[in-house]
């Protein structure tokens, strides 16, 4: 048991879904220390196992990971997250001359699915391979067996979710799956887990790559402790951040509302994705906020451990989808099937996020994309028959149900749409790339950018295309990193700069410390979260991922917002550009090729990644 | 303590009926003739003497105020199964998995936490066919006589599972045996008279109080609440 570190089991649960083995893999020790977990140790098992660039992440070899952190299975503030790694179907490089280049996937979702996978004795699973029929996995403890799923291929994940739970015989599985979209290899399918949470942006459809509808967890182990009497020490000094004044106040915030609280202050800010993010104000936004949503509103609920129960299930009471019960809408739900596509039905929104989770769908990038089609309808540049005869307007929800059901189905034009807005633009042609709205080939979220230039540096320089959750600066770009590997949320966490109750830079130091035995400081986690930013880098170089490709679609330097607080507001392509300069000279990286240097990826002790001969 | 109003139904008939309808069921499968509800008062349950009524304090869940979070599990576990670290016995890191209460969850969303409902009848010890001590008057399985939380005298118990089919059959299944020695485990201790469940959930959805007569729900499996608020909280139709 040497290789054990505390606060961790060191095993990896491998399943190959193309032989049907899974066995337990050790985790060296100097990967923990390194990457931590989740996210960090995700890309490094992704940097090991995918050894050469261009591999199609649609074949058996891509890797699929569900990546808790040292912190899940803790009863830790909000420590419910998981990291989906893969290499993502989504993206594409501008000049690569791998035909499959494209970037790191990363996906974190909460819920109770990641501690449950520590309770079965794992950090993580890595599943390769591809069933030859569709097949579920269900692990209780070490016994992990394969089963056959045809009868429910095909299944929307709500219906899924309950006959699943009925099939294992025990509520206290945790499961995750996809739906039809998933199955159907929409690229920007999502693995869903309680019927209302995702991992995004295409990490289900590698899942329906690989044959696989579903995983079921169940376990009763829990990882040893380094320093059992200063983790209760901590772990008691971390739930005060969550009192007091400011603390019990923000606290409230969240449960109120959720992340639907944005809904209307970022459409008054100007930093909302409307009407293909041609603006960034809507105007009848008060139609779709929170406030107008709380009459459906049933109850709160939460992910393990967490005190803020950001989620908010409810029941639609009247009108044509009358009976409806979902949760939402959130801010990315709610803007991208609303604002952006100017619906201000909320019962029609509220169908539309349904059938949008039903299916397994990544709701920012299909309401991406029908905004792209709504947009290129009303152009002219596509005509009736192109949309197989939908008639879809800014704000038709029944057009917009249709083209759900089509992109979900792959049907006539809705294969072309699964395959996102550059495919969709490439495809159509006349200038429509100027308004498909993307970075690498991943759509932006429901967070606009005109008006906040940061924010456009956040999307094109993410690494996994146009993710808004990446972070504005380097030093957020690391934050998050890091905090992406440990398995907590980053709703609960303040290190100073940000205005959400939670757990600073101490709770974590001491709270690691005590975990793991490694002696954590605030600059060390930072550092890692550097490493794992660079390692990232490092893949998606390898792919052929240069500066052409971190570039911004030109709606947002040519095209000022028309209305709202911020009219007038555009970015300027030359000070962008001169951003991006400084954004990599802070990263130490080539500003023309964007390569890391060599002196920086030594300091993080990243050097085995120049010793590949492919870069 | 909660606002227990927040799950009375609009129709208290109805309700009642619901729940004696699935009771009796229930009583049927489990072969007792014990009638559950309306009963208000606890019977002492040394046998034979004239009964006499107690006032008694438990965990109650404000189901409407659940989030499902778990943190209950945790800190049940953590107090209630203690680790011994360098000599020293310390709370657990609270593994849910040895958590007496447990939080079980369904779709649409209603989380129910389940406790020992300590019921009145105490069909569990009932079922102990371990011979009453003369002097205490105690099964195996038995009542502790200042808190009336249900206990198990580990030296006496056969592990035969009587409390445990009969807490499955007739009741919410908290009990459950030990998988090495078949023993009853996951009854409330209430923790000392300070229960932690109830000290730390975020939402004040536990409380620990004097039970009020007649209350809902007591006892009844979380499959049958979970449908039952389902129906009340999600329905369009009253």
């Amino acid at each position: 048991m040497a290789h054990k570190k505390p606060g961790y089991h060191g095993v990896l649960l491998d399943i190959n879904l193309t032989t049907g083995k899974s066995s337990p893999k050790k985790i060296s020790s100097q990967d923990i220390g390194m990457f931590i977990g989740g996210r960090g140790l995700g890309m490094k098992i992704l940097w090991d196992r995918l050894k050469k660039p261009g591999i199609d992440p649609l074949s058996p070899e891509n890797p699929l990971m569900f990546m808790p952190g040292p912190f899940s299975g803790f009863p830790i503030p909000s420590s419910s997250r998981t990291c989906v790694v893969t290499k993502s179907p989504c993206t594409s490089s501008l000049h690569s001359s791998y035909p499959f280049a494209s970037t790191v996937s990363y996906s974190n979702v909460g819920g109770f699915f990641g501690p449950e996978i520590r309770f079965a004795g794992y950090d993580g699973i890595v599943i390769t391979g591809r069933a030859s029929a569709p097949v579920y996995i269900v692990i209780d403890n070490d016994r992990v067996e394969i089963r056959e799923a045809k009868k429910f291929w095909g299944m929307g994940t709500d219906e899924f979710d309950k006959k699943f739970i009925e099939e294992l015989g025990d509520r206290r599985f945790r499961t995750c799956y996809i739906g039809p979209a998933g199955e159907n290899q929409v690229s920007y399918a999502c693995i869903i887990h309680t019927a209302a949470r995702a991992a995004g942006r295409g990490t289900g459809c590698v899942m329906g790559s690989k044959n696989l509808k579903a995983i079921a967890v169940r376990g009763s182990m829990i990882p040893d402790v380094a320093d059992h009497k200063q983790f209760l020490a901590a772990l008691e000094e971390a739930s005060q951040a969550f009192k007091g004044i400011s603390g019990t106040l923000l606290t409230k915030i969240w449960r109120r509302s959720g992340t639907a609280v944005s809904i209307e202050r970022s459409s008054k800010k100007g930093s909302m994705a409307v009407k293909n993010y041609r603006e960034g104000t809507f105007s009848e936004i008060d139609k779709i906020g929170a406030d107008a949503a709380r009459k459906f509103w049933i109850r709160d609920f939460a992910c393990f451990c967490c005190p803020l129960s950001c989620k908010k299930s409810g029941v639609i009471k009247n009108g044509a989808y009358a009976g409806l019960i979902h949760d939402g809408p959130e801010y990315e739900t709610g803007t991208m099937f609303g604002a952006n596509l100017m619906v201000s039905d909320l019962e029609g929104l509220m169908k539309a996020v349904f059938n949008g989770d039903d299916y397994g769908l990544d709701i920012i990038s299909t309401g991406n994309v029908i905004g792209f089609l709504m947009e290129a309808y009303e152009k002219g540049i596509i005509d009736k028959e192109f949309l197989d005869g939908i008639e879809l307007k800014w704000g038709n929800i029944d057009a917009i149900l249709k083209m759900i059901d089509k992109i979900a189905k792959r049907e006539g034009v809705g294969d072309l749409a699964s395959k996102g807005v550059k495919a969709l633009s490439k495809r159509i042609g006349k200038d429509s790339e100027k308004f498909a709205i993307h970075v690498k080939g991943l759509e932006l979220a429901a967070w606009n950018v005109h008006v906040e230039p940061p924010k456009g540096i956040c999307y094109a320089t993410s690494n996994r295309g146009a993710c808004h959750q990446s972070g504005n600066t380097v030093e957020a770009q690391n934050f998050r990193a890091m905090i992406d590997s440990i398995g907590i949320c980053r709703f609960t966490t303040d290190w100073g700069h940000w205005y959400l109750p939670g757990l600073g830079s101490d709770n974590f130091s001491r709270i690691l410390t005590a975990i793991t035995g490694i002696e954590w400081t605030k600059e060390e986690l930072m550092k890692s979260g550097e490493r794992i930013f660079n390692l990232e880098k490092m893949i998606n170089y390898r792919e052929g991922f240069r500066r052409v490709d971190d570039n911004l679609p030109d709606r947002f330097f040519e095209e000022p917002l028309s209305v709202g607080s911020e009219k007038g507001a555009v970015l300027h392509r030359e000070k962008f550009s001169e951003m991006l300069d400084e954004y990599y000279k802070i990263r130490g990286w080539d500003p023309e090729t964007t390569k890391p240097g060599k002196s920086r990826l030594e300091r993080l002790g990243l050097s085995f990644t120049l010793q590949d001969h492919q870069i | 303590m909660g606002n227990m109003n927040n799950y009375k139904s609009e129709n208290p008939d109805s309700q009642m009926k619901y729940n004696r309808r699935d009771f009796i069921k229930k009583m049927a499968i489990g072969g007792s003739t014990v009638i559950l509800f309306g009963c208000r008062s606890l019977a002492q349950p040394s046998g034979g003497k004239a009964k006499k009524t107690l006032t008694y304090s438990m965990i109650l869940a404000d189901y409407s105020k659940c989030t499902g979070c778990r943190t209950c599990e945790t800190v049940c576990s953590a107090y209630n199964h203690k680790q011994m670290v360098n000599g020293e016995v310390l709370p657990g890191l609270g593994n849910p998995h040895y958590s007496n209460i447990k939080i079980y969850s369904y779709n649409p969303d209603v989380d129910i936490p389940v406790a020992c409902a300590m019921c009145p009848d105490n069909p569990c010890i009932e079922a102990c066919p371990v011979a009453s001590d003369p002097k205490t008057g105690r099964k195996a399985l038995y009542r502790d006589e200042k808190t009336l939380a249900i206990k198990n005298d580990l030296n006496r118990c056969t592990g035969c599972g009587n409390c445990v089919e009969a807490c499955r059959d007739q009741r919410a299944g908290v009990i459950i045996p030990n998988p090495e020695t078949n023993k009853p485990e996951r009854m409330c201790t209430l923790c000392n008279g300070d229960p932690q469940c109830v000290k730390y959930c975020p939402y004040g959805a536990l409380s620990f109080v004097t039970v009020s007569p007649g209350r809902e729900f007591q006892g009844v499996p979380a499959d049958m609440i979970a449908k039952e608020l389902t129906k009340r909280w999600y329905s369009i139709q009253n």
